[in-house]
């Protein structure tokens, strides 16, 4: 485990008085694709938001690549730009077009010229399938378009690890497919994955392990075919149940 | 009653220059108004206490007194206080920008606040700094949605001008009082005056109207 990626140490994180995430450990390696299970409430997207600090955790330390980003002195811009994240909700900039989306981080935050911006957008839109609705306003995508005009934004940025959390739980059925179409062929190039999903079938399918969270807990940390097919845990077979 | 616009005639051009004086008072101080809004707004939201404290009590004093007595204070207090014999047109449009300051940092701190969330998480999750955030993301869905909101205030602006009259500010009141007392007509002279501002501000909707909808479609 040396050679881990992202390292986190007994991860705590309470609003108030309420305990959310109560003492998390775990690596992921390089290249990993980790699914992160659990029932509703269970913290899943207060861990992934800590990743890169959209919480910031009450105690507990990680580590992404060489910087310990818990760490005051570390710059959070920084571990940002290299950390991606992609929503339920997309949260695409509806007053800019699809290529503006995509272009504006990478201009603003690095100072990436404009043309070379754009050629980046466009490789990445052609790879998300979306080339020709570069000049299209976000209200004219469907939500499957606007989730991959999302993951393309945020390789923008050429991140390190790639953080979801519920990518497809806001699509109708019919484009779920599509968008976990672009992330496996994501996970495929060897992208560092962490995805909070409901898809069981993709977590078994392109997870290299699965966390399962339970009140804040995590209860097992495990290769999907061992927690699918013989989960430990008592939790984890119960919740099983109600999902499969 | 009988009224006699045949006097004040010769006089009319003289009222009706006055809209471009109401005019360039309304969009200076508009202008005022706007900046200091927008700073007073970002400090509302900021999480520096003595930022908030501050803006929130200029925004209750501005608020919370007579428009008129704030336009005689900036212009009978300001030479007795520092000797400076302050025009009216600086007095006023100094009451008025600070003034509408106070109600525009309220448009906007509501608009701002109206934005999804989920905006500022997108640009802080791709590393983007709170000043660009501000700057490129946030704001300008803010203003797009709160556009109706400062084009009334600015209908508002143009109407309460009037006041400036009384420190004999030469605006389209002043005039119309003007020309009520060289000619001897009471009414007249403030007929039409009130005929210009209803027009006026008639115009100005229309034209926030069209506006509004120019930005509905862009999107
Ligand atoms: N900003 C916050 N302030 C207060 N409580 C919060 C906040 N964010 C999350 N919580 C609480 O923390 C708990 C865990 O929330 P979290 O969103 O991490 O769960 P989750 O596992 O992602 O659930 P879901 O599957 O519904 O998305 C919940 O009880 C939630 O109400
Ligand atoms: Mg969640």
């Amino acid at each position: 485990m040396s050679n881990a990626f992202i390292k986190i140490e007994d991860l705590h994180k309470s609003f108030g008085k309420l305990d959310v995430l109560k003492g998390i450990s775990t690596t992921i390696q390089k290249g990993e694709v980790i699914s992160i299970i659990g029932p509703s409430g269970s913290g899943k997207s207060t861990f992934l938001r800590c990743i890169n600090l959209l919480e910031k955790p009450t105690s507990g330390r990680i580590w992404v690549g060489d910087d310990e980003i818990t760490d005051k002195s570390t710059d959070i811009m920084k571990v940002r730009q290299n950390v991606g994240m992609v929503f339920q909700h997309f949260h695409l900039f509806p007053h800019k077009t699809v290529l503006e989306n995509i272009t504006y981080a990478p201009m603003k935050v690095k100072g990436i010229s404009k043309a070379e911006a754009e050629k980046i957008a466009y490789d990445l839109l052609e790879q998300v399938g979306l080339a020709e609705k570069a000049g299209q306003y976000p209200n004219r995508l469907s939500g499957g378009q606007k989730q991959r005009v999302a993951i393309a934004r945020a390789l923008a940025m050429s991140p390190d690890v790639m953080l979801f959390d519920e990518p497809t739980s806001a699509l109708d059925p019919e484009m779920v497919k599509e968008v976990l179409e672009v992330m496996r062929s994501l996970a495929e190039t060897g992208m560092t994955m962490a995805i909070v999903t409901h898809e069981m079938g993709f977590a078994k399918e392109v997870a290299d392990r699965v966390l399962f969270l339970d009140g804040g807990v995590l209860v097992e940390d495990v290769p999907p075919e061992e927690f699918f097919s013989n989960p430990k845990s008592q939790r984890a077979q119960d919740f099983l149940e109600k999902v499969l | 009653m009988d009224l006699d616009f045949l006097r004040i005639v010769p006089s009319i051009p003289f009222i009706l220059n006055g809209i471009w004086v109401t005019l360039l008072f309304v969009l200076v101080a508009a202008i005022i108004g706007f900046i200091i809004g927008t700073i007073l707004s970002l400090f509302k939201i900021s999480n520096i206490s003595w930022l908030k404290w501050f803006a929130d009590a200029y925004t209750s004093i501005f608020r919370g007194t007579p428009l008129i007595l704030q336009l005689m204070i900036f212009y009978f207090a300001t030479p007795q206080l520092t000797g400076y014999d302050i025009p009216a047109f600086l007095a006023g449009i100094l009451a008025f920008g600070l003034n509408s300051g106070a109600y525009i940092s309220e448009i906007i701190r509501a608009g701002i606040q109206a934005v999804d969330d989920g905006q500022r998480e997108a640009a802080e999750a791709l590393g983007v700094p709170y000043k660009p955030m501000m700057k490129d993301i946030i704001l300008p869905q803010a203003l797009k949605n709160i556009l109706p909101a400062l084009l009334n205030e600015f209908v508002t602006l143009t109407k309460e001008s009037a006041i400036v009259s009384t420190i004999g500010f030469l605006d389209i009141m002043r005039r119309a009082q003007v020309v009520s007392a060289n000619t001897y007509t009471a009414f007249e002279p403030l007929l039409v005056a009130g005929l210009i501002y209803y027009l006026l501000v008639m115009g100005l909707t229309q034209l926030g109207g069209l506006l509004e909808r120019r930005l509905r479609k862009s999107e």
